[in-house]
């Protein structure tokens, strides 16, 4: 217990620390990597934890952005009403997509929930009316008590805190009986059913789950690049939220924003190899899959890690 | 009018068909669905221009070279992918044909660059007068190739001891090992078929519509289409391919062409809902 509160101030404190020591756009960044990561982090809950393949998670977040934009365009619901307001509504639309697992599974699932995915964005394209069609719209800027928030500094504030939260309320679901239950799916449906679970409301949740951090993702994603294109919304995309939790660790929270610090990071490195950026993403996302499908959250044994620091604690107490 | 409509709808679902047939193929013979097939698709027809640039082969020969190309190809992807992911979670499995659909993907973005490349016509593109409907040897030669293709892969599983020993393989791995079958050698043969199938597909089906990176997307329609007839039918993934090509033209003249193609992902959802086994496929059963 000690123990987490020293973590706790130590994670605070480095919190309003990070905008003194970096430059704005160094925190354009790392809201960047808050967002997709809690996207990221919809994906590790459905395909991760609860095994159900799902390559709807673009589909999600292009609802959450877009629904959020229209209705402050059109008519006028503030952005910090209408992102919670809009993603509550795609965790319907995701709880009735995961409904769908009652009938389908495994390859036909993926297959379904590409089709979701272009469905959705072929939408964005043809109701032009309100979307702005295949050009894309502009988001309304945030505004919070009459300020509105728009540089790196400014909008960390707000990303950063929500994120940690989610991924916090998120953590504890996974260790709850809940997180107990999504991995009993996953190893078996059969022997959780057997366990009287009801496994179709279970991944139905899971699915819902995922939609609403997509959504909220989306959100914050329209804030932050002030545009929203639907070809930013496509089954590639959501081919590369799903490199980001390979790559990361599909099974571990964590792994959502190891993976996506990895990708919104690389591409700077690679700066001279820009055309070549596509492809090293594929071949990573195809080299992690088979050499080490756990990804890079699976290096940092977190169980171990668990041992250690209860072990010292144990000493601690004892001398 | 509606002559013309239907004789054109053929044609686009005759490109459905076709790679309809490669899905179809991967997922009898080995049990896996191919997610990166579209994008192999396209890499087939990019192999030619690939060649050509590499050797300087005039036009046919290059095609010639890409065929054994692809189907080393296919060789590869199997015992190089698919071969030490053969006990992997099903889920390990989807992921790794999308992988494997991204990588040929982005290669060709990085190698051949994002633009489209122009691929000539095998027959003359210039349309003929058949009793008023306006037809397009060009576009009548995928119509021909698909059910060449359709009628050999039938003969060879239907007809031929290779054929049955696909079957068995598939069905049941140990079974067929055990009454002497080389498992690891059927399935290698069924990605080489399946790779040199795509690379047909392709360059059939490059100049008709625009070869670009992005033309593995038609993957998803050739889904839709092994979908509608039947994930396990050959003859069902000819039939949903036309089929689907026949909705879609009407669709898209009679009520809105915007509306095409979400309802051609619309019926992929309602099959997979309602008659999950296809038109023409039979249901398999979950064993515990």
């Amino acid at each position: 217990m000690r123990l987490r509160i020293i973590f706790s101030v130590l994670g605070i404190a480095m919190f309003f620390l990070i905008p003194k020591l970096f430059a704005d756009y160094n925190l354009y960044q790392f809201c960047l990597i808050a967002v997709t990561s809690l996207i990221v982090l919809g994906l590790v809950i459905v395909t991760g934890i609860a095994g159900q393949i799902s390559l709807g998670q673009s589909a999600f977040v292009a609802l959450g952005g877009y629904g959020a934009a229209i209705l402050a365009t059109n008519w006028g619901v503030p952005l910090w009403l209408g992102i919670p307001l809009v993603a509550v509504l795609v965790a319907t639309v995701g709880f009735l997509l995961g409904l769908m697992t009652l009938r389908v599974e495994g390859h036909y699932l993926a297959l379904t929930t590409m089709a979701f995915t272009a469905i959705v964005q072929l939408a964005l394209v043809h109701a032009d009316a309100v979307t702005g069609g295949a050009a894309g719209m502009p988001v309304p800027s945030f505004e919070l008590f009459g300020k509105s928030l728009s540089t790196g500094a400014e909008l960390y504030y707000l990303i950063v805190p929500i994120t940690a939260l989610l991924f916090i309320v998120v953590i504890n679901l996974n260790n709850s009986r809940t997180g107990r239950v999504f991995a009993a799916i996953r190893q078996s449906e059969i022997a959780a059913e057997a366990m009287g679970v009801n496994i179709l409301v279970y991944k139905a949740s899971a699915f819902a789950a995922s939609a609403f951090l997509g959504a909220i993702g989306g959100g914050l994603l329209a804030i932050l690049v002030t545009y929203l294109d639907p070809a930013q919304f496509g089954i590639t995309q959501t081919v590369y939220y799903l490199a980001i939790a390979v790559v990361g660790g599909l099974l571990s929270p964590f792994g959502a924003i190891i993976g996506t610090t990895v990708f919104v990071f690389l591409p700077e490195f690679l700066q001279t190899f820009q055309t070549y950026l596509g492809l090293v993403f594929g071949i990573m996302l195809l080299g992690f899959i088979v050499l080490r499908p756990k990804g890079l959250a699976s290096l940092i044994d977190i169980e171990n890690l668990k041992k250690i620091v209860f072990k010292s604690r144990r000493e601690s107490v004892g001398s | 009018m509606l002559g013309q409509l239907l004789a054109s709808s053929v044609t686009a679902g005759a490109v459905y068909a076709l790679v309809a047939l490669g899905f179809v193929l991967i997922h009898k013979g080995t049990g896996v669905v191919h997610f990166g097939y579209g994008d192999q698709v396209t890499f087939g027809a990019y192999l030619v221009l690939i060649i050509q640039f590499l050797t300087g082969l005039p036009f046919w020969p290059a095609v010639i070279v890409a065929l054994f190309a692809s189907a080393f190809l296919g060789w590869a992807i199997y015992n190089g992918l698919m071969r030490p992911l053969r006990n992997a979670p099903l889920l390990v499995q989807i992921i790794a044909t999308l992988a494997l659909g991204t990588v040929m993907r982005e290669f060709l973005r990085a190698y051949m660059g994002p633009n489209a490349w122009s691929f000539p016509f095998l027959l003359t593109s210039s349309s003929f007068d058949l009793g008023g409907i306006l037809l397009v040897p060009a576009n009548l030669a995928i119509v021909g190739v698909s059910l060449a293709l359709l009628c050999l892969l039938f003969f060879l599983f239907e007809r031929t001891f290779r054929g049955k020993s696909i079957i068995a393989a598939c069905d049941n791995r140990t079974g067929a090992s055990l009454v002497g079958v080389s498992v690891s050698g059927v399935f290698s043969s069924i990605w080489m078929l399946a790779s040199v199938i795509a690379t047909v597909a392709g360059i059939l089906v490059a100049p008709v519509l625009t070869l670009s990176p992005e033309m593995g997307l038609i993957g998803i329609k050739g889904f839709v289409a092994a979908i509608l007839g039947g994930f396990n039918s050959l003859t069902g993934a000819v039939v949903g391919g036309i089929l689907l090509g026949v909705i879609e033209t009407l669709v898209g003249a009679y009520i809105s062409s915007a509306l095409k193609d979400m309802i051609s992902y619309g019926i992929l959802i309602l099959v997979v809902l309602v008659r999950p086994q296809g038109l023409l496929g039979i249901l398999s059963v979950k064993k515990v």
